[in-house]
């Protein structure tokens, strides 16, 4: 497998090379097709390493300083399928910018660097077995992130740039003291090159101090949790979300949390040994879960605008994920599914409502009336993401939520599983009430619909359709990927 | 262990008072470069000088006592902004809280079981202190830049933690840290800026266009 393993540090390498040479691009055209092109072609090479990892186990390269298991390779696949997405949308969104003048080649030159430099920081967090390195990573997505909120620079843009650069730094920074609590208590029995490597720390020879390790993890949840969204620490998120290009804003609610939460998710298994197996750190998990569930449900109901709705729900989902990781088994199942079912259904839904927006000339939901005519395919891929969103029966996040309350009911968490289904009711609620005007009542003024071409259909409805086949049979080499991926957070099947 | 390295954490501890005391911006800054420096120094002073430290030591010192003060002064020039610090909270406040927040870190300290190789035993609950301080900092201030300030003696805080209980973290992580505060306070300096051109203050509070 040593052939195979330098696949990975090339995935990190190869966009950090592309960040680059998009800043030499000829036209803001040619940079998004190009980089749609590339991104396609990496999501290739990634396709090859994670289909390696499924069949033959394990790969690892530099001395174990990159290593990609299950857990990670399911996570990589899912950021490819969201990254190709994005990139793809990106040509649709900007065209009439670029053809106003709005998207200029410097714009759009910065937005491409910036976009392949987040691409391969988020690889690095994926592919990176150190622990510290994966923190270099996790920050490092902030930092190249930041200036993607504002690429059309409005004070409320800088604004939401300001906050979610300060949080996530700051979070980000006690996640550090996290990590390195717990090589201080690691490094009694490992060396000091090994004392930060997972595959070492996993060693049930490594005595862990539970104490330490405990502290660590809160560190660790709290630093994590606030660039994974997860409430009380999500302030950012909302602003993040429905200031940014809607690309940008599809990227960061499809794979960007997710990433952060994949940071906290390595970690389970280390408390769980340290802890002896109490489920301490899953009872920290099921907690947090249930408060970002709670806190994402009542804020979707008062919104107005769109994206903030969006963002809201995005709140809600890594809450139900959080909750699935916490109460463990089927659980467990349940929140990698759904971990899946989040990113493409998020990144579809907000590539319609940032084209819904430029139709309207406004993210307000009250202004938006009769998409449904007015656009069928952009208004018909928003009302389904909604739908898919709030747990509609054949859609696959029905599936998933379904599987975290039955966790619950078998673990007889009675009340997690009541506050869970509590929220998601008041999701389905929230949305319900403003999708309904904003798809059938009739508009004041038609607006005047942007040109749509027929290959847009495929970026709306494949992603859905996958959604709705999810939802109805989830194929052998899927579950078994799932399975692979649980096993590594030691759920054994 | 060794007196110069609790000298270094008594001036770390020293400047942060004094950070949670000052009124002029364009000082918060000078005294923010003498915490970095001490931060550096502490490396040095420990006894034990391989060329890893020595190296990571020179850098810690050229940014965070040279590159960062630089940076912030030059966003802070540009700015038309009064050079007041503008609290939240007043400044014998702060300077109170200040010493709650250093009782907390020592009693913290002692309720953590103790560990292994800790250069001194003012490591754990100076660093903590320094965390939360920061902090605090961060919350209590109105520009800014005096945020920035704060996430950086946060940083200074978790450096101190790390040297002080784990000397052995690779170099390729600390160095990879290391670039990755330089990169945000550098965004953090591009940030003040534009925020500056677009809204002509750097006041942070009144950052206030995006609710619910």
């Amino acid at each position: 497998m040593i052939s195979a393993g330098w696949i990975l540090p090339a995935l990190v390498a190869a966009p950090a090379i592309l960040a680059g040479l998009s800043l030499l691009a000829r036209s803001p055209r040619a940079a998004l097709r190009v980089g749609a092109a590339a991104t396609a072609a990496l999501a290739l090479a990634a396709g090859c390493a994670v289909a390696q990892v499924f069949l033959h186990g394990p790969l690892q390269c530099a001395g174990g300083w990159f290593y990609l298991d299950a857990l990670s390779a399911y996570h990589l696949a899912i950021l490819m399928l969201v990254f190709v997405l994005c990139s793809c949308f990106a040509i649709v969104y900007f065209r009439e910018e670029i053809a106003a003048g709005h998207f200029t080649r410097k714009l759009a030159r910065r937005y491409q660097s910036l976009w392949f430099g987040s691409l391969a920081a988020m690889n690095l967090v994926l592919v990176s077995n150190n622990l510290g390195v994966m923190w270099v990573g996790v920050e490092a997505t902030t930092l190249l992130s930041a200036f993607l909120i504002c690429i059309h620079a409005s004070p409320q843009a800088l604004e939401a740039m300001w906050k979610y650069l300060l949080m996530c730094s700051v979070g980000v920074a006690l996640a550090f003291a996290g990590i390195l609590l717990l090589a201080a208590t690691a490094s009694t029995s490992l060396s000091g090159h090994d004392a930060l490597l997972w595959t070492r720390l996993m060693n049930p020879a490594v005595t862990l101090n539970p104490m330490l390790v405990k502290v660590a993890f809160i560190f660790l949840v709290v630093g994590f949790g606030t660039k994974a969204g997860l409430a009380p620490m999500h302030s950012w998120l909302p602003d993040a979300h429905s200031q940014s290009p809607s690309p940008v804003s599809a990227m960061f609610s499809g794979i960007l949390l997710t990433t952060a939460m994949y940071g906290i998710l390595r970690y389970i298994p280390l408390v769980e040994r340290a802890t002896g197996n109490t489920g301490w750190g899953r009872e920290v998990l099921v907690a947090l879960g249930l408060l970002s569930v709670l806190v994402g449900a009542a804020f979707v109901i008062g919104q107005q605008d769109v994206k903030r709705l969006l963002a809201y729900s995005s709140v809600e989902n890594m809450g139900i994920i959080t909750l699935g990781i916490g109460l463990g088994g089927v659980g467990v199942y349940a929140a990698l599914l759904h971990t899946l079912n989040n990113s493409l259904c998020k990144s579809v839904s907000f590539c319609c409502a940032g084209r819904i927006g430029q139709i309207y000339g406004s993210l307000d939901m009250r202004r938006i009336k009769g998409m449904l005519k007015v656009s069928p395919l952009w208004g018909g891929g928003l009302l389904a993401g909604l739908m898919a969103l709030i747990g509609v029966a054949p859609f696959a996040l029905f599936i998933s939520e379904f599987l975290t309350v039955r966790a619950a009911w078998n673990q007889a968490a009675y009340w997690p599983m009541g506050l869970l289904l509590f929220g998601l009711g008041l999701v389905f609620i929230g949305v319900l009430r403003k999708a309904i005007p904003m798809a059938w009542e009739p508009p004041e003024s038609a607006p005047k619909p942007l040109r749509t071409y027929r290959a847009e259909a495929l970026l709306v409805w494949t992603p859905l359709a996958l959604l709705l086949l999810l939802g109805l049979w989830i194929p052998r080499p899927l579950g078994a990927m799932i399975a692979q991926a649980a096993a590594v957070l030691g759920v054994t099947p | 262990m060794n007196a110069w390295t609790d000298i270094m954490l008594v001036v770390l501890i020293l400047t942060t008072f004094w950070l949670l005391g000052s009124s002029r911006l364009a000082s918060c800054i000078r005294i923010c470069a003498i915490q970095g420096v001490a931060t550096g120094l502490l490396g040095v002073v420990g006894g034990g000088i391989t060329i890893r430290v020595a190296a990571i030591s020179l850098a810690v010192i050229v940014l965070k006592g040279l590159a960062f003060p630089w940076l912030l002064s030059r966003a802070l020039r540009e700015s038309n902004t009064s050079h007041e610090v503008q609290p939240f909270v007043g400044y014998v406040a702060s300077l109170l809280v200040g010493v709650v927040i250093l009782g907390l870190s020592f009693w913290a300290d002692s309720c953590l079981p103790s560990l292994s190789h800790v250069a001194s035993r003012l490591v754990v609950p100076v660093a903590f202190a320094l965390l939360i301080a920061g902090l605090f900092l961060i919350v209590a201030r109105k520009t800014a830049v005096n945020q920035v300030l704060g996430y950086l003696v946060m940083e200074n805080g978790i450096y101190t933690f790390g040297f002080g209980v784990v000397r052995e973290i690779p170099a390729l992580v600390e160095l990879g840290v290391l670039m990755d505060v330089f990169v945000a306070v550098f965004v953090m300096g591009i940030a003040i800026y534009r925020i500056n051109r677009t809204f002509d203050h750097i006041d942070s509070d009144q950052l206030t266009l995006l609710k619910g």
